[in-house]
């Protein structure tokens, strides 16, 4: 972990209240594995709000990284309005990421709503080292999906929406059966419903992926200090920010 | 020093900062068997502050003796173990299993946590019960106790001077004061038990209004804690009669925290012609009390 000010350089919306902001830092970016995180004060000075907020790396570049975030309140509200050559100050990298198969693999990954962040990164970092990836991603309608520009042209890209107004019709996990066959190892990362409605669909002949699901909790600290963001697994209490975010998708739905 | 469940056992500051430049740490609350600690939501940010009802989550004595003592003893750091069961007579048991435990440097009774069932705060708002865990704690170790007090109620100074005459060496002030945190939304509270809670800078007038009574009325050593961010914020405790001061919350929000409020003191000092901290305990006492 590197306590240090980041250096925004752009921001760019993404889809519908989403947004990606590239930074700059060294101590940042290097040496992340894909699926940690970074604490983010959004704040300019002082200490209000109180707590740094939790980011997924989306993309990294070298010195640079991105974060795609959706405006939820006055801290992401704030963030979207930094300017370049704004200094903002963050923590990280954070938890334990995604470590990828040695050898090469049909990689799955599963993204509802803004939990796609992370797997962007993943994706390239995948497909950097061979692998070939397929990434669905599930939103409740077309404005809310990210564009196919943000994957690298390598990755297979599979667009689910509830009201059908893009790609497939219904619920991302619906649709994740036909790619089973395929897949040798999936990640997903979304909100808990996805997450139970894939170990539904999973439980029965696909244990053998190992399937890995990167999660979130309210995390005031991040680094295992507080003992806030704890998650109920079948091996115990762990805290997502330490013990995960990445878990075993079984160890915990 | 640090704040008791603001710093886990001390191993992740240790991974990333000089954790021999702190002047002591204080651990989670330990208890006599591993607790899983409450459901979520843990907890909620509220202004300059947020609410916890963590539920002392932890892996419970025997592990504490047996894994993390060992890596304790190893640093010169002193480490003060937490304790927080809920019997008062379980204070003596867990006092007795710790003494002459290499790596560990002193105790200090949670009789003021507001997150469990039975115990906790129940014991730090009666006097009577308070010395009894003191008593208890005291005649069964050699280690200094210390005695962490609840704000939870109206007047601090007769549960204080209990501990004091049962034998506590110093007194810590203060545990986190009560809250409730509405979801407007979902028309419930924001932590499922309700109550928990408040930490962080909101709560600092009231740590501080708390030392500054008992620092009058003990003659032992008393130890600021609550909403300490600043080097500032350090001379103010002192000045109200601190000793010594906790930073807890704070260092959810900044990493370096303790180290930041160590060499803000510093400077503070050194800008000021302050050499030795003692000259500045209690300045801002009633003249004669302090």
């Amino acid at each position: 972990m590197n306590v240090a000010e980041a250096v925004v350089l752009s921001t760019e919306p993404a889809y519908e209240n989403a947004f990606v902001t590239w930074f700059a830092s060294e101590a940042l970016a290097r040496r992340r594995e894909p699926g940690q995180f970074v604490m983010v004060h959004c704040s300019s000075e002082g200490c209000d709000p109180f707590f740094a907020r939790p980011f997924s790396y989306h993309r990294v570049d070298g010195d640079r990284f991105a974060l795609l975030y959706t405006v939820v309140g006055r801290g992401t509200a704030w963030l979207a309005r930094r300017q370049p050559g704004d200094r903002v100050r963050m923590y990280g990298p954070l938890g334990r990421g995604i470590r990828l198969p040695r050898d090469r693999a049909n990689i799955l990954l599963v993204g509802g709503g803004v939990g796609i962040a992370p797997l962007v990164d993943l994706a390239e970092t995948a497909v950097s080292r061979g692998h070939q990836v397929v990434a669905m991603m599930g939103a409740r309608t077309s404005a809310a999906l990210l564009p196919p520009g943000a994957w690298p042209k390598e990755v297979e890209y599979v667009t689910v929406t509830e009201d059908g107004s893009a790609g497939l019709r219904g619920l991302v996990t619906e649709h994740v059966g036909a790619y089973l066959d395929w897949a040798t190892k999936l990640y997903a990362c979304g909100p808990a419903p996805m997450f139970a409605a894939l170990a539904d669909v999973l439980r029965g002949n696909s244990r053998r992926m190992r399937p890995e699901i990167l999660m979130e909790e309210r995390m005031p600290c991040g680094w295992g200090m507080c003992y806030g963001c704890a998650i109920f697994t079948r091996r115990g209490v762990k805290l997502c920010c330490k013990d995960g975010p990445r878990f075993p998708l079984f160890d915990v739905f | 020093m640090t704040a008791s469940g603001t710093f886990s056992w001390g191993f992740e500051f240790a991974e990333h900062f000089d954790i021999e430049a702190l002047g002591a740490i204080v651990t989670k609350g330990v208890t006599p068997r591993p607790r899983a600690g409450n459901p979520q939501p843990r907890t909620a940010e509220t202004p300059l502050g947020m609410l916890n009802s963590i539920g002392l989550q932890n892996v419970g004595i025997e592990r504490v003796i047996e894994e993390f003592a060992p890596r304790w003893a190893a640093w010169r750091v002193p480490v003060i173990v937490n304790l927080a069961p809920d019997r008062v007579e379980d204070f003596g048991t867990m006092a007795r299993m710790l003494d002459g435990v290499p790596g560990i440097a002193a105790l200090e009774l949670n009789i003021s946590c507001p997150n469990v069932d039975t115990g906790g705060m129940e014991i730090g708002q009666d006097p009577e019960a308070a010395a009894a865990a003191t008593r208890a704690a005291v005649r069964n170790t050699d280690l200094p106790v210390i005695v962490k007090l609840t704000p939870n109620v109206t007047d601090p100074v007769p549960v204080a001077k209990a501990c004091e005459e049962a034998g506590a060496a110093a007194i810590c002030a203060i545990n986190t004061v009560l809250g409730v945190a509405i979801d407007i939304e979902r028309r419930r509270p924001v932590i499922p038990r309700g109550r928990a809670g408040l930490s962080g800078p909101a709560i600092k007038p009231i740590a501080l209004r708390f030392v500054w009574d008992v620092a009058q009325a003990v003659r032992i050593p008393v130890i600021g804690c609550g909403g300490i961010r600043t080097g500032e914020d350090a001379v103010e405790f002192l000045m109200a009669g601190a000793s010594a001061v906790q930073v807890g919350t704070a260092t959810f929000a900044n990493p370096r925290a303790p180290l930041d409020v160590l060499e803000g003191l510093k400077r503070w000092m050194e800008s000021h012609g302050v050499q030795d901290v003692r000259e500045i305990i209690g300045a801002a006492l009633p003249k004669g009390e302090a």
